[in-house]
């Protein structure tokens, strides 16, 4: 009798707790979903468009080819390799980088002025890249689990809803005290909002031109930030993205940054 | 003789397959730039009479294409100088120019090459294939390409590599003009080898390297003409005499990165000629990244060296830098710092200043300033050579 009784107190709970979904259980589901959206890709080629803009209209644009490798294992991150090819006092330069999900990144750097390889800190998360608007923590914490979740609500923008999503870093020396993100119904992200350690917005992140490559993954080709703070603005464009080439995975070695160095 | 026939042969090799590839389909890079340089001096004419202002060009190129659909390789890289003072400083020299052949593990590399081993910022102590052209510069960082053949075997223990070397460049020092230079000067008529084969010694090098966790290690062997020779007054001409003895040297290299802080160590156990000697060079670079809430990073670097031998130039050396960058949209970037003979009171100070003004065009400013020098110090006789160097790069 006692263990029918337990199993009658589960189920009449089972319905209210499904209903109980906290914001943060809700935030850490979207956020998920809107991650693995773009998993799946298992290897990546692209050119990328760098152009950076200050307040007076003023263009400079940077060029680099990159290959990526996605990892596997869930929890380990993605290996990238990226070669830099403008402006022309780099070009040449290669950047090999495997991310973590909770430990630092190791990152390696081959300068043509030096001639040698050298394994760099990558405990620079909110220094700026190459003197954009986008700080290395923007390409290294696209994981969810770098982040605490929250989920504020729906919102209306442009006729659409979104879901509203706030994070807040749980790794050391980042820039932000949080991110609001707005991201779709199909988990893309639209938007997001990022607030500096003063609590201040900083800076706010469209992603555009979305593409469904291997009918599943859907990409961004376009991402647009816009400094609130100093005025500038940065634009990366995806050209020439493939997937699923079948990059050969020694290709991620340091000793393989030679075969690509000048 | 041979020389001249390998790289004939080379040269045609390469030839034929460039063209055995579709002409129209050939992906090549080509890129390079051409810097002007000024150097004023601080302290009037030099020690040894050379003057207080110089003017040079220095050139660098590079070309490389992939071939049969990137598994081959071909590198050129050349660089080269015209001095208006020094006669020595005037060279060209092929850094690269190397075929190479990826299979799966393993990549064959043939001709000329430049292989940098170590991790110090200042003094890389087991940094060995290469030659250093000190009328480049006297610090000796500047490198002439090396004639070798290399296998690379990359295994999921780490990577092995084999080089087999010969054609050996002598080191080339600063003219009678040269400023710094020796108090002596260096007779190029008189070379000795303790080989017998002299510069067509072949040389052989190991090394094993492994990425561990936040270790990058590297084990090395080295066996051939040693690079470094040995100076020696002849009392006749008054001029100094080169003597290159063999040396066999094992050297370990180790960088263990750790979060903002780098720590790493260079050393080494050589025999050079008959004697045995050691050597060891390390220290840590930390840097605060956002400096007081900019986007500038400021790194400090701490390094030091010694060496067993009393008579070697840097037995007992520290070396205390900044490098700021602000990381803005024309790399800025400044790194100063000192030099100190830790046993003696000589000392450095040295500014190195880089921004770029045009997407094509880069300034660069090196200043460098000499302390008190000690008498029987060997840089005694670069003591009043205090120096700033405007360069301006083009790129193409």
């Amino acid at each position: 009798m006692k263990f029918a009784k337990i199993i009658f107190i589960i189920f009449a709970l089972f319905p209210f707790y499904l209903s109980a979904e906290t914001a943060e259980e809700q935030g850490l589901r979207i956020a998920k979903a809107s991650y693995e959206n773009g998993r799946g890709y298992t290897d990546m080629v692209s050119d990328q468009l760098m152009i950076l803009i200050d307040p007076k209209g003023n263009e400079v644009t940077r060029e680099v080819s990159a290959k990526t490798l996605e990892n596997l294992d869930p929890n380990d991150g993605d290996k990238s390799l990226t070669y830099f090819k403008t402006p022309k006092d780099v070009e040449g330069t290669v950047m090999l980088s495997h991310t973590h999900i909770s430990d630092d990144d190791d990152q390696w750097l081959y300068l043509p002025a030096l001639g040698r390889v050298k394994r760099i800190s990558s405990s620079n998360k909110s220094g700026a890249f190459m003197g954009s608007e986008v700080a290395f923590e923007d390409f290294s914490g696209t994981d969810y689990r770098k982040y605490e979740w929250k989920f504020l609500g729906e919102e209306m923008e442009n006729n659409e809803t979104f879901y509203k999503l706030e994070s807040y870093p749980n790794y050391e020396n980042s820039g932000y005290s949080k991110r609001i993100s707005l991201i779709d119904n199909l988990n893309r992200t639209y938007k997001v909002d990022f607030y500096d350690r003063k609590g201040e917005l900083l800076k706010t992140l469209y992603l555009e031109d979305y593409v469904l490559y291997k009918d599943k993954i859907w990409m961004a080709n376009t991402m647009k930030v816009e400094n609130i703070q100093n005025k500038n603005i940065t634009i990366f464009k995806w050209l020439n993205r493939e997937l699923d080439v079948g990059i050969n995975k020694k290709d991620f070695e340091k000793s393989s940054i030679l075969r690509l160095a000048d | 003789m041979l020389k001249k026939y390998i790289i004939s042969f080379l040269f045609v090799f390469l030839q034929y397959l460039v063209a055995s590839q579709n002409a129209a389909a050939i992906d090549y890079k080509a890129y390079g730039f051409i810097q002007p340089e000024i150097t004023t001096f601080f302290n009037g004419d030099g020690r040894h009479d050379q003057s207080n202002s110089n003017q040079s060009i220095f050139v660098k190129g590079t070309f490389i294409t992939y071939l049969n659909n990137g598994n081959q390789k071909i590198t050129i890289n050349t660089t080269g100088r015209i001095d208006e003072k020094d006669s020595e400083r005037s060279y060209i020299d092929f850094q690269k120019f190397k075929y190479e052949q990826y299979f799966d593990d393993i990549t064959l590399k043939i001709g000329n090459e430049l292989i940098f081993w170590g991790v110090n910022e200042s003094f890389n102590i087991i940094d060995i294939i290469n030659q250093s052209n000190l009328a480049e510069d006297i610090s000796g960082t500047k490198k002439f390409g090396q004639p070798m053949i290399s296998l690379n075997y990359n295994h999921s223990y780490g990577n092995f590599d084999l080089f087999i070397m010969s054609f050996f460049k002598e080191r080339i020092f600063p003219g009678r003009n040269g400023r710094p230079r020796l108090a002596l000067e260096v007779d190029k008529s008189t070379v000795a080898y303790e080989s017998s084969s002299k510069k067509n010694k072949i040389d052989a090098a190991v090394r094993y390297s492994t990425v561990y966790d936040d270790y990058d290690i590297g084990i090395a062997h080295f066996y051939g003409n040693n690079r470094s020779p040995e100076l020696n007054v002849n009392p006749l001409s008054q001029k100094l005499d080169t003597y290159y003895p063999i040396l066999s040297q094992t050297s370990l290299d180790i960088q263990s990165t750790k979060g903002a802080w780098l720590y790493k160590l260079e050393t080494l156990t050589a025999k050079n000629g008959e004697e045995r000697h050691f050597g060891i060079a390390g220290g840590t670079e930390y840097t605060i990244y956002g400096l007081r809430e900019t986007t500038s990073d400021l790194g400090i670097i701490v390094e030091y060296t010694f060496d067993d031998r009393n008579d070697f130039a840097f037995n007992n050396e520290g070396v205390l830098a900044l490098r700021w960058t602000k990381n803005d949209i024309k790399s800025t970037s400044l790194l100063a710092g000192l030099v100190a003979d830790m046993s003696g009171s000589s000392n450095r100070f040295f500014a190195e200043f880089e921004q770029r003004i045009r997407d094509d065009l880069k300034v660069f400013m090196d200043m460098s300033i000499n302390g008190e020098i000690d008498a029987d110090d060997f840089t005694y006789a670069f003591e009043e050579d205090s120096q700033l160097t405007l360069k301006i790069a083009k790129y193409f």
